[in-house]
């Protein structure tokens, strides 16, 4: 009896809560064609000003962002845009496919052999971020 | 798929999942209101050539291709149904580059609603979860909507996609995210995840907090707090402070904590298995990372940058390091960009005392583009009889309309693993679309 109230509460309240909502969606093509590293407050004067790309902890903030407020992020950027480097299974680094946008934020510049190993023990969790926790089978290449 | 993928079938949650995933997004698109159109469909291919030699110094030419497509339905009322695919394949032309002559991947491809109120979204199929504790690849069903009173509410449920090179991995993978905010000010989240393995056993279960502060324009706090319940530690705190008294500086805060025994529990490479090293107890997986860190940033003149920065890594037991340095960088929008940066590390082991500098500068010339970046590593003490570790990259791409380009990279380097490394990169990529591209896509 219980959980056949709840079957129908549960709907019922979120369908509520949901009419009272009545915000409207973020758009999901910006209007504005946005090229390069866009500045969103010079436009915007609420909370969508916060994600200037310029700003210089912006990469580092990034993920949160995306976690809190992935549809904004969805206006200008289609899912390929976070698959180029937040991959399962990717063979290329981020920093050789776009080796002709050095201005960019891509990790593993340069040879990153030795160098993946240095950041890699200054701080493993950070390999995580973007591999994801099940890594990707390049590395079973050496670490077997 | 793959033979180190899940190759699980048949269960019946997964024939519950597509059966309600299918239905549920067949049924918000379909019961949509009959309204005006405008049906897009556009996609991306990249085929690139890269040339180098592989660890037993083997001359290798992968040929690989990129493809992504998108059909967008674009309705009037501003809502919109979406199907996104990106894939990529593998093929060797000389000796191998992995263990397999040729590969493939699916990277998404899934089916979205989204309604023109309440940031209602239904996702349906492969796609990279973003909420909260969670950032995962899933097979499966994603939903978000805006409720009353700054509510907001998130969950997903699917089969997780993973790569299992050493060891099994969770099966599915299931969680929410339930916010409350006031745009203006400030917005907080609780979120959870979980999965199970094959026989049912926890895997991982984690929850979080998350904080996006900002009560005044100038300032910005935001900050995340992940739990693990079957370890029954905190795996990370994580939290930054922004502060931009005046329009062109910045101040900047952060601070994080993790803990290697609650962060790396159940991973599936032994790269990440920190509590075994070659298959013996590793004293280490007890170590715990403290990161504190400040930058401050100026914009003297319109296009030009400049960044200091430092950051302390303190180990329970393997001693501190600190990171410093600064950054200078030139951009004009579509036409120039160059910057220049350096920093020191500065750590108690030999391998964590370098300096580390890169320069770059790339500019477009008509339909044609150049940009060459040099990065180099200096070592206290050689590694491997190497000093100095350096990558010098030159590239070269020419648009010869707005959906053709073509473009080539030539990298020499030169590290404590390669003695001289001579790479190069071809690649040629063509946009199609059945009518002009999106407004404000970025790829």
């Amino acid at each position: 009896m219980k959980n056949k109230l709840l079957i129908v509460l549960i709907p019922l309240v979120l369908s509520v809560l949901y009419a009272c909502a009545n915000t409207t969606s973020v758009a999901r093509i910006h209007p504005e064609t946005l090229t390069n590293t866009p500045n969103c407050s010079e436009c915007h004067s609420d909370s969508l000003g916060l994600f200037n790309h310029k700003s210089a902890d912006f990469f580092k903030k990034h993920g949160f962002y995306a976690g809190s407020s992935r549809q904004t992020c969805a206006s200008c950027h289609q899912e390929s845009f976070c698959s180029d480097c937040h991959a399962h299974k990717e063979e290329i680094k981020p920093a050789d496919k776009f080796a002709d946008s050095p201005d960019r934020n891509l990790p593993h510049r340069g040879d990153y052999m030795s160098q993946h190993k240095i950041d890699g023990k200054i701080n493993p969790a950070s390999c995580v971020k973007c591999h994801g926790r099940q890594n990707n089978e390049r590395c079973a290449s050496c670490h077997k | 798929m793959k033979k180190h993928q899940h190759t699980r079938s048949g269960c019946t949650p997964q024939k519950i999942l597509t059966l309600c995933g299918g239905c549920l997004t067949a049924a918000l698109i379909f019961s949509a209101p009959s309204m005006a159109s405008d049906v897009s469909f556009s996609g991306e291919s990249s085929t690139i050539l890269r040339m180098k030699t592989n660890l037993e110094k083997k001359d290798i030419y992968p040929l690989y291709e990129y493809l992504r497509l998108n059909l967008n339905d674009n309705r009037d009322d501003g809502s919109g149904v979406a199907f996104y695919l990106g894939t990529w394949g593998r093929l060797d032309l000389a000796d191998k580059s992995t263990d397999k002559y040729s590969d493939a991947d699916l990277q998404y491809a899934y089916l979205s609603y989204r309604s023109a109120k309440n940031n209602l979204a239904v996702n349906f199929g492969r796609q990279f979860i973003s909420e909260g504790v969670a950032a995962e690849k899933v097979d499966g069903l994603y939903l978000r909507s805006d409720f009353a009173a700054g509510f907001g509410a998130s969950a997903f449920f699917g089969k997780a996609v993973m790569t299992e090179t050493d060891a099994k991995g969770g099966n599915f993978v299931y969680g929410t995210r339930i916010s409350q905010s006031m745009p203006k000010y400030y917005s907080v989240g609780i979120s959870a995840l979980k999965s199970e393995d094959s026989d049912k056993q926890r895997y991982r279960e984690e929850e979080g907090i998350d904080l996006w502060l900002h009560p005044v324009k100038q300032v910005e706090l935001t900050g995340r707090s992940s739990y693990n319940s079957i370890t029954e530690g905190w795996m990370e705190h994580a939290y930054s402070l922004g502060i931009t008294p005046l329009e062109d500086i910045k101040f900047g805060a952060d601070f994080s904590n993790i803990n290697y025994n609650d962060y790396f529990y159940n991973v599936t490479t032994n790269a990440l298995k920190l509590a075994t090293v070659f298959g013996l107890p590793n004293p280490n997986s007890n170590e715990e990372l403290l990161t504190a860190g400040v930058f401050v940033s100026a914009t003297p003149i319109k296009n030009l940058t400049i960044t200091a920065d430092y950051k302390n890594y303190s180990y329970q037991l393997a001693g501190d390091a600190n990171y410093f340095g600064g950054k200078i960088s030139y951009s004009i929008p579509g036409s120039y960009s160059a910057g220049f940066s350096g920093h020191r590390m500065e750590g108690n082991s030999d391998r964590l005392r370098y300096y580390e500098y890169r320069l770059y500068a790339a500019k477009k010339i008509g339909h044609a583009d150049i940009s060459v970046d040099f990065m180099n590593v200096g070592y206290d003490k050689k590694i491997n009889d190497v000093k100095n570790s350096y990558a010098a990259t030159a590239s070269a791409g020419y648009e010869f309309s707005r959906k053709l380009k073509v473009g080539a990279d030539l990298e020499y380097s030169k590290s404590p693993d390669f003695d001289n490394e001579v790479r190069g990169l071809l690649k040629l990529t063509y946009a199609f679309d059945t009518k002009k591209a999106n407004k404000g896509g970025k790829e």
